[in-house]
């Protein structure tokens, strides 16, 4: 397990041409909300679970994303490491919904199709998604099988994860735990309308 | 009271024995549920990693089908909670927000006007049913059983106006502990998140997380934990194996869903509660306090 001490990342030197001004407007538009009014004070930091393996501290994210330092954030692993767990976004004195803005970050970076060496998340969210929107309902089997086909990147390596993932798998079965076919939602065309829709929307807007 | 129910994915598979027990005690707790029909996974934390406009949609459509049987939801699932709450409460106070959602909706015969509320089923125990009537209900205190309320994240998190429990320092799990007659643990990590979101994506990590919490658990002399999560439960329950494996230790810590434990206490069986589709065995427990009535 890689322990980055983001902490101590050497002092560096900002150059604006590497900079996007546009950036926080895209990220608050993809649902970072309010990400321009954070003060940099570091609560943030200070509670996160998942810190001691990030790149970048939540709270240095944050200044990245206001200064425009696009593909620093989004070639970050701290966004892949958030956990979700709204610790930040419970704390933060200015109300600023970190949260929120991880996500967003994670979305901008799976449009932009960012590959990162050894982060799985694009591939995990990417297959979850998949499923829920061609069925209506989580299929765990498809979702193990999709995620190791994405993540892996080659049949063998799929199949090599697969294996080590096999014996709790088989005991999610053995408890009846893990279903044999998909529940398909009988309205499930109209996820495919919702889905239409929303990129006709996203398309407009711009 | 009669309520909507919206199971969500996991407790469909993963969890059934939360589904099990939830459906067992609420009725004997006087909750009448009526599934949801045709719901649709709500997204979970996928939806807003991809797709900020989805991560709304997805539980709206819930919700409108809700609104068409005229009943407030009952999301069991901390994780489709907060996907359900968070849309309605933004959109119950925005009205462009509920518009923007409604034209995701065009073409379909659906219609979402953020018009009924989003429960918890603990919200539902404690304010509805009431822990009096609860204690009424007991038939087997479960006394000198040792249990760490374990909240995890986003059962409490992030905070809801009028929520009905503390971000910070939540207490409801606690209480309903007691008020079945065992000892909630005074635990110092019960809103620490355990990793489990990042089991599939980055599983050392979550394995780091929750072995932190077994540890305070075990230093503390809990006899077991109950959780309100299905993610929470699959990393806690489902990957303790691996833990012990990471780690060379022996953990064997029974963790419950919080209802099977009420349930133990209200003197269901615990095949009925799905006490045995747990993946640490649940059996001490349920030989302790299965077989001795009040
Ligand atoms: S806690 Fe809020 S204000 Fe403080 S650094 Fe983090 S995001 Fe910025
Ligand atoms: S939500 Fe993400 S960034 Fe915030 S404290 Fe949790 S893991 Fe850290």
């Amino acid at each position: 397990m890689a322990e980055v001490m983001a902490q101590v990342v050497p002092q560096q030197t900002i150059k604006l041409k590497d900079c996007d001004p546009n950036f926080v407007k895209e990220v608050i538009k993809a649902g970072g909300k309010n990400a321009h009014i954070c003060f940099q004070c570091g609560t943030c930091t200070a509670g996160c679970p998942t810190v001691y393996a990030m790149d970048y501290t939540p709270r240095q994210i944050l200044r990245m994303v206001n200064l425009g330092m696009k593909d620093k954030v989004l070639q970050s692993g701290t966004i892949w490491l958030c956990a979700s767990c709204y610790t930040c976004q419970s704390r933060c004195p200015r109300g600023v919904e970190i949260t929120s803005l991880m996500g967003a970050l994670k979305s901008l970076a799976i449009k932009e199709g960012v590959d990162v060496k050894n982060i799985k998340g694009p591939a995990f969210y990417n297959s979850f998604i998949d499923i829920a929107m061609s069925n209506g309902r989580m299929f765990e089997p498809m979702l193990f099988l999709k995620f190791a086909m994405k993540s892996e990147g080659s049949l063998t390596g799929a199949a090599k994860a697969m294996m080590k993932d096999a014996p709790f798998g088989m005991k999610l079965v053995m408890k009846g735990k893990m279903a044999f076919v998909p529940h398909k939602i009988k309205q499930s065309k109209q996820l495919k309308t919702i889905y239409e829709n929303i990129k006709k929307m996203e398309g407009e807007s711009e | 009271m009669k309520i909507g129910y919206y199971p969500g994915c996991s407790l469909e598979a993963t969890a059934k024995e939360y589904d099990m027990s939830t459906r067992e005690i609420l009725k004997e707790l006087d909750v009448e549920l009526e599934e949801l029909d045709d719901w649709n996974c709500c997204g979970a934390s996928a939806a807003y990693s991809t797709d900020y406009m989805l991560s709304l949609a997805l539980p709206a459509r819930n919700i409108a089908i809700a609104e068409k049987a005229g009943l407030d939801v009952l999301a069991p699932c901390p994780e489709c909670y907060v996907r359900l709450w968070k849309t309605n409460d933004a959109a119950k106070e925005d009205p462009k927000l509920l518009e923007k959602i409604n034209k995701t909706f065009k073409g379909t015969d659906l219609e979402y006007k953020a018009s009924v509320d989003i429960r918890h089923p603990v919200d539902i125990i404690l304010n509805d049913v009431g822990l009096e009537k609860l204690k009424e209900k007991v038939k087997k205190p479960l006394t000198d059983l040792r249990v760490v309320p374990y909240y995890g994240c986003v059962l409490v998190r992030p905070p809801r106006k009028n929520s009905f429990d503390s971000a910070e320092n939540p207490t409801s799990l606690d209480k309903i502990i007691s008020t079945v007659g065992a000892t909630p643990v005074d635990f110092p990590m019960k809103t620490k998140c355990c990793g489990a979101p990042l089991i599939l994506a980055d599983e050392d990590v979550m394995i780091k997380l929750a072995d932190a919490l077994f540890s305070k658990a075990k230093e503390l002399g809990a006899d077991c934990m109950i959780t309100a999560c299905p993610l929470c439960h699959m990393g806690l329950d489902g990957k303790q194996t691996s833990i012990e494996k990471a780690y060379d230790k022996k953990i064997d810590m029974p963790v419950l869903y919080f209802t099977q434990l009420i349930g133990l206490a209200l003197g269901i069986s615990h095949k009925k509660l799905g006490l045995d589709k747990n993946l640490v065995s649940t059996s001490k427990l349920v030989k302790s306090f299965s077989a001795a009535p009040k």
